[in-house]
């Protein structure tokens, strides 16, 4: 080959690493910047002169030094490339994002390979890093995320209410059942439903009657500690784990949710509407040997309040 | 035909031998850079299936103390892919390790992984590969079980091969809690071409 081919050769492979659409640096064993191609220009706004023969660490502050040198030792020792994606550090070289507008996220996110560069006697002359804009990956992902996170809220919550739905609460309660065998924590269980839901719905319309059960739903959210565990059980049924809250605690909660529910007006279009419920309640004692069987015990409660006239609380002991 | 079942025992007895040198070299190489003394078993050789991949990832999905990241190699018609999982890995003592400063998050933990993958395994195939004159890319490596369970992901009863083979190691660190298997997990196409470097050394 002629000397003019291989200048020929040495123009258009410099052609392509320059204006190749991936981030080429060189840096020396100093860490000074020998090669700067121009997607590194363009990204940077920083130009070859300003950057070659500089130390890339005073000129980037952003990137982490310690840990920098860290990885380039690793490479050198092991003479191995070695790898950080953005799902590590979400870049090296904080760049824009290619597209300002339309790119959902605020910087270019960044896999970046870091390469030991080797001599004819194969000793590790300079450092190669290899930046690759993976923004397009990474927004997707964390799109995804955001979505499936939403997914999990939704599954385990009841649409109306958004207290927990039954299948998620009845989860919840056996857990505590089991918390309670092996620590005998005390415990309570609320159940409660509103009085005569039917003939609210017969009188002022499903919707009204959805409006009561949200507001209903909105009033035990007050009423509660952060740590009680709410879902709505059925229809017009709703359920409140009491943690480490005996049955006369209950009781007070219970008397403070009937209260509040009563002092409640909800006006619906024209419509003036008033209710009541009723409650029933049950603490976990020797007599109760699974969950369900504590379910039942506060349905009975609220069962005798009914039967003694609604808009009251009731405690069932079961021995 | 399956190259891995028609594995003469000569053949498999060099592998072995390449492997006892590569990782010769590797803990060579890890001690230099770590600075600790590196306790690496034998490398122990065997024929997987895609049920037993399954069952081996499993513990990631059900047992919190467990990770797994792998790490995908490719060169000379040869490709494979590297699953390092961690026992009761001491976050705390991988950061002393790397020398790693700054708070222990979710984040830096899922690096430390990504790291000490990318050592432990880079010495080990670097060794493989110069011993069999080769050379290797690496992918980046990846976290299993982060986004999505390896149930989901890998599903032994669809998948295109039908055996793999696979090199175990297990690397415990001196003087931190530190103990993971590394598997290398090759199948029947690269296995021919692995066989041809293999025969090579049998001559």
């Amino acid at each position: 080959m002629s000397d003019n081919d291989l200048l020929e050769n040495i123009h258009w492979l410099m052609d392509v690493l320059q204006n190749i659409d991936v981030g080429l640096v060189m840096l020396d064993q100093n860490y000074n910047v020998e090669l700067w191609n121009s997607f590194m220009q363009n990204h940077s706004a920083k130009l070859p002169t300003d950057v070659l023969g500089s130390n890339i660490f005073s000129t980037f502050p952003e990137l982490p030094e310690s840990w920098f040198r860290r990885k380039v030792e690793s490479v050198k020792v092991l003479r191995n490339s070695s790898f950080t994606t953005w799902e590590q550090r979400p870049y090296l070289f904080k760049f824009r994002n290619y597209r300002p507008v339309t790119g959902m996220t605020e910087f270019m996110y960044q896999n970046c390979t870091i390469m030991p560069i080797t001599n004819a006697r194969s000793e590790i002359t300079q450092i190669c890093l290899i930046i690759y804009d993976v923004t397009e990956v990474a927004a997707n992902r964390l799109q995804l995320q955001r979505a499936n996170s939403k997914l999990h809220i939704i599954s385990k919550t009841d649409g109306l209410t958004g207290l927990l739905n039954r299948k998620h609460w009845e989860e919840g309660l056996e857990h505590e059942f089991k918390r309670h065998q092996r620590y005998q924590h005390t415990c309570s269980l609320l159940m409660f439903d509103i009085d005569h839901f039917k003939r609210i719905n017969d009188t002022y319309g499903h919707p009204a009657g959805d409006e009561v059960i949200r507001q209903t739903a909105a009033v035990v959210k007050k009423c509660v500690r952060d740590i009680d565990i709410c879902g709505r059980y059925g229809g017009e049924e709703f359920t409140v784990i009491l943690v480490d809250t005996n049955q006369e605690g209950a009781m007070v909660v219970a008397e403070r949710l009937r209260k509040a529910i009563e002092a409640n007006t909800i006006y619906y279009d024209e419509h003036v509407i008033n209710y009541t419920i009723s409650l029933g309640i049950s603490e976990i004692t020797s007599g109760i040997s699974n969950h369900t069987e504590w379910i039942d015990a506060s349905d009975r409660g609220l069962y005798r309040a009914k039967r003694a006239g609604r808009n009251q609380t009731q405690i069932y002991n079961q021995d | 035909m399956s190259a891995i079942l028609n594995m003469s025992e000569d053949q498999r007895d060099a592998l072995q031998e390449v492997t006892n040198v590569a990782m010769g070299q590797a803990g060579d190489r890890l001690a230099r850079l770590l600075d600790t003394f590196v306790v690496l078993s034998i490398p122990h050789i065997d024929i997987m299936e895609p049920q037993d991949i399954a069952m081996t990832l499993q513990s990631i999905d059900t047992t919190d103390s467990i990770s797994g990241v792998c790490q995908g190699f490719i060169g000379g018609g040869i490709a494979g892919e590297a699953i390092l999982l961690y026992n009761d890995t001491s976050f705390v003592d991988l950061a002393r390790l790397l020398q790693f400063e700054g708070d222990l998050d979710e984040q830096a933990e899922r690096e430390l992984l990504m790291d000490t993958t990318n050592v432990l395994f880079g010495a080990c195939i670097k060794g493989l590969a110069e011993q069999i004159d080769m050379d290797f890319s690496f992918g980046p490596p990846m976290v299993l079980g982060q986004h999505q369970k390896i149930s989901e992901m890998f599903d032994p009863n669809t998948s295109v091969w039908k055996h793999a083979l696979v090199t175990e190691i297990n690397y415990k660190l001196e003087g931190y809690n530190v103990n993971c298997d590394l598997l290398i997990l090759m199948t029947d196409e690269s296995i021919i071409r692995l066989m041809h470097k293999i025969d090579y050394l049998l001559e």
